[in-house]
């Protein structure tokens, strides 16, 4: 085991120091160890380099049936004792609650990944020879580069007084790199569970080759075009349908595009949705913050509404069994979080894709996008660092960054070719924090509905 | 913490820093949230750390630990200054650091009443008042909160600052989402309502009267007729300027967006260096200023994390763009004399970066009524919905929670659906008046930086009015 872990022993014992003298019946404890060191790159040289380690706590004590919450960020037992004795006493303040579930019980978890240890052990010299690999090869094609190389490591431990007790590393490697020349900009990025499975050398490339085809921007005229979406902008499309739609609590009070349509055709027969943090080609931890096992939950199934994610509240709520989706309250919106898609993809390469469009626009990625309209999934964003156009089945002309407006539904109603799946983070959540990791595809839209664009 | 601050700057110019400092942060939040007549949660939270930030051979290192043991801050020592050493060896140009006189002393947020001293009780009594008054016949989702922060903060630098703060922020939140069968949801909220203060912010701001006015918006929202896609005139009230203000000014006039250091994530800008001076930003109605003095403001302080002491710098002057936000990193990066002071960091585990203070759009001189009055035929939009920018601040889009018809110069009834995208300069050179009215908003969560750091900011902002608006309909 990597040096660089706290371990299950030493995570663990505190935890179950601090509930043997617990100061009432129900308690449970969750606690999130993240060490993470992120590198970051600007004009080819590094300007940040920072290494945060540290722990958050989330301590919850039930009073006849009321709930008290304290957070804290000291893992030594007596400051989880005093965490849960301030808990106890916040729930003596407050009258009971009748949606609580009570606390989980002990089921069998899915055995752990396997934790690679060389993620564990990289040190900042070794992020810094790859981001030399990229700004090295930027040079050479006579461009500057900017990005973030950041190792991730993880501990999660939950322990309840109904005797649940689980823990469970991970570690998370990412790098990315956007090329810029004085007139346009290309982006690339790699998302693993190791290290090891980064590539700088290939990054850079795909990065350099959109740089190198974005000069000379046209503005793409407002209206209905084809399109060619890339894993990237596929992701950000996914991260708005699951924090509007895709947890029991925005079903529950009709916020969801599911809500009422459980059961229904909801958009087009070639989109699948699954969240499977168990898949081994991503990223999750087994179990949820309330001890729970992760299920996979099919979501949306050809284009059938299947059903939310839910915690443990909005199961009691609506007669259903929790799927272990309870997320950190003090970053997601409570009632089930939808953080590992997994969208069925197909075998088109990226040139068939391109090939089947006869005239319409590439899109890379997406940039600060946001949701005029939560029950429909209509989302508005601007595309950014490679964008162009597409004219008989080849990209002929860069465009300036592009505004796109639509409804997630009728978006995935007009799917018509499918590449390979790819590990891949919208732009909001490769932020350094996470949110929503997909495996998902490039994807040959029907029709996307353009309203804008920035200068060129 | 058993090592003090000194030791650890001290221990890593030992190591070869050639400048370090030591921040050690102690935060506390509380809270209490009502949903539906109930209590959805009460929690209180907080956390305590130290990081350390150096300069070796012009580049930086920093690392951050909540384990305060004496071997736990040694460690930190060894590993800042081992990122430095990686990041000087792609080093290109050396960080020059504005220069910047020691600082000593200690800046405390004025308290009337602790907000973390108010009895449970009385914090629950109020959000049921206030929830009560959000309850309409379709009324589907009520939520009414409130919430305290305590931040104290320590910082020695190797330059002879030690200076000590204490930061005290009071925030409430009210919202009501009306649901009827066959009329689109209607959502009324307010998650912009802070101010660093204590509780007597609570008992000024009439949380009750608020929701009730919420409540009505919703309803009539249900029912509102779909509002027309055209140009026109439009008046947009206060905490939809301060939204406007703060993504479309705040943003691109943060200096290190100009030196591509956010370009990856959070995006650059369209206001460059060579324009100050010369970039018609707006009309010559409109002038913003950063301000870290500002009484209450969420941006206010005695010190940035530089350890620069708060000031006041003025980014556009009647419609011209004439300054940046700076750190003393990106000041001598520019060329700057002096820092700016917007170097923050959310917490102790954060390395700091620029960030907003308190960015205002100047009050005018003009009285709301008499800019409503001289409008024939247009629109008053109040409160932000949803908002979406491109990387460079440029193109963006908002649309509106509640928009009221204005005709011959009187508020008359909701439409709804209405949204616009515009460029910016387009934007606030429609600007034809700015009212007196100026009042202060707070956000908790500014987001920026790798790893995302979320910052108090404030924004002052008065009515105004933009012509000819190219409206769209968001069905």
């Amino acid at each position: 085991m990597s040096g660089v872990l706290i371990g299950q022993d030493a995570m663990l014992q505190p935890l179950h120091e601090a509930l043997r003298d617990a100061p009432v019946d129900d308690c449970e404890i969750w606690v999130h160890r993240r060490r993470s060191a992120i590198t970051r790159y600007a004009r080819s040289q590094i300007h940040q380099n920072a290494l945060a380690d540290e722990v958050h706590v989330h301590a919850r004590a039930v009073v006849r049936g009321a709930l008290g919450v304290v957070t804290t960020n000291g893992l030594e037992a007596d400051a989880l004792h005093r965490a849960l004795a301030g808990a106890a006493e916040l729930a003596g303040h407050v009258p009971a609650n009748a949606d609580w579930p009570g606390l989980a019980d002990p089921e069998h978890i899915s055995a752990p990944r396997s934790f690679d240890d060389a993620t564990g052990r990289a040190d900042p010299a070794e992020q810094a020879r790859a981001i030399g690999a990229i700004t090295a090869a930027a040079d050479r094609a006579g461009f500057r580069s900017a990005g973030t190389h950041q190792i991730e490591v993880t501990e999660d431990a939950v322990a309840n007084t109904r005797g649940v007790a689980l823990y469970a590393p991970a570690a998370m490697a990412y790098l990315r790199a956007l090329v810029q020349s004085d007139v346009g900009s290309g982006y690339a990025e790699d998302l693993a569970a190791r290290v090891g499975a980064l590539d700088a050398a290939d990054v850079a490339e795909r990065a350099i080759a959109k740089c190198e085809l974005d000069r000379g921007r046209r503005a793409l005229p407002p209206g209905d075009h084809e399109a060619v979406f890339e894993e990237l902008a596929v992701a950000e499309i996914l991260r708005v349908v699951s924090l509007t739609g895709l947890g029991a609590q925005s079903v529950r009070e009709g916020r969801s595009f599911m809500a009422g349509r459980i059961g229904e055709q909801v958009t087009g027969p070639r989109f699948t949705l699954h969240d499977d943090a168990l898949d081994p080609r991503t990223l999750g931890v087994a179990f949820d913050v309330e001890g729970t096992p992760k299920r996979r939950v099919t979501l949306v199934e050809r284009g059938v509404a299947r059903g939310p994610v839910y915690d443990r509240t909005t199961a009691k709520q609506l007669g259903m069994r929790s799927t272990g989706h309870a997320a950190d309250p003090s970053r997601y919106a409570r009632g089930g979080h939808a953080g590992t898609l997994t969208m069925l993809g197909g075998d088109a390469t990226r040139e068939e894709l391109i090939a089947s469009v006869r005239r319409g626009v590439l899109i890379t990625r997406f940039h600060y996008t946001n949701i005029p309209d939560p029950r429909r999934a209509v989302m508005t964003g601007t595309s950014r660092d490679g964008t162009f156009l597409i004219e008989d089945g080849r990209i002929t002309a860069a465009l300036a960054n592009v505004r796109f407006t639509m409804s997630a539904l009728d978006l995935f109603a007009g799917i018509e070719l499918l590449g390979r799946q790819r590990l891949a983070r919208d732009w909001w959540s490769s932020n350094g924090m996470g949110s929503v990791v997909c495996l998902c595809p490039s994807v040959k839209f029907a029709r996307v509905t353009i309203t804008g664009s920035s200068p060129t | 913490m058993t090592a003090s601050l000194a030791d650890l700057v001290d221990a890593a110019r030992r190591r070869g820093a050639q400048y370090a400092d030591a921040r050690w942060v102690e935060r506390e939040q509380a809270s209490v949230t009502v949903k539906d007549g109930e209590i959805e949660g009460v929690e209180r939270s907080g956390d305590r750390g130290i990081g350390l930030r150096v300069l070796v051979r012009g580049a930086w290192g920093f690392a951050a630990t909540d384990r305060t043991s004496e071997a736990g801050v040694a460690a930190l020592a060894d590993e800042a200054i081992r990122r430095a050493a990686a990041s000087a060896g792609t080093r290109r140009m050396a960080v020059r650091l504005a220069p910047q006189a020691p600082q000593r002393g200690a800046y405390r947020t004025p308290v009337a009443r602790d907000p973390f001293a108010v009895p449970l009780a009385e914090q629950v009594d109020l959000l049921r008042a206030t929830d009560a008054a959000l309850r309409g016949p379709n009324a589907r989702t009520r939520r009414a909160g409130v919430s305290a922060f305590r931040t104290r903060k320590h910082l020695v630098t190797s330059e002879g600052t030690d200076v000590e703060q204490e930061l005290v922020d009071t925030a409430t939140s009210i919202s009501v989402l009306a649901v009827k069968a066959g009329a689109k949801p209607a959502q009324r909220s307010d998650m912009r309502n802070a101010r660093q203060a204590g509780w007597e912010f609570v008992e000024e701001d009439d949380l009750p009267g608020r929701a009730a006015l919420y409540r009505d918006d919703a309803e009539a929202i249900l029912d509102a007729p779909l509002a027309t896609a055209r140009p026109t005139t439009v008046i947009l009230d206060q905490p939809f300027l301060a939204l406007l203000v703060h993504e479309s000014c705040g943003h691109p006039t943060e200096s290190d967006r100009v030196l591509d250091h956010e370009v990856a994530f959070a995006g650059t800008s369209f206001m460059w260096p060579d324009d100050r001076g010369r970039l018609r930003y707006g009309s010559e109605h409109v002038s913003m200023t950063a301000d870290a003095t500002v009484p209450g403001g969420m941006g206010t302080f005695g010190w940035d994390d530089d350890g620069v002491p708060a000031t006041r710098t003025t980014l556009v002057d009647r419609g011209t763009f004439v300054g940046y936000l700076t750190s003393r990193e990106t000041a001598g990066a520019l060329g700057l004399p002096a820092s700016g002071g917007s170097a923050r960091a959310e917490g102790w585990q954060h390395f700091p970066i620029v960030r907003m203070v308190n960015v205002s759009l100047d009050p005018g001189t003009r009285r709301f009524d008499d800019l409503l009055r001289e409008i024939d035929d247009g629109l008053l939009l109040c409160s932000p919905a949803s908002y979406s920018l491109d990387e460079k601040r440029q193109n963006f889009h908002f649309s509106a929670q509640v928009a009221r018809v204005i005709r011959n110069g009187e508020v008359e009834g909701h439409v709804r659906g209405v949204a616009f995208q515009s460029l910016t300069p387009d934007f606030w050179g429609r600007c034809d008046g700015v009212a007196d009215d100026w009042a202060l908003h707070g956000f908790l969560s500014c987001a920026k930086g790798e790893p995302l750091q979320l910052m108090r900011v404030g924004h002052g902002a008065a009515h105004a009015r933009f012509r000819d608006l190219p409206l769209e309909v968001v069905p």
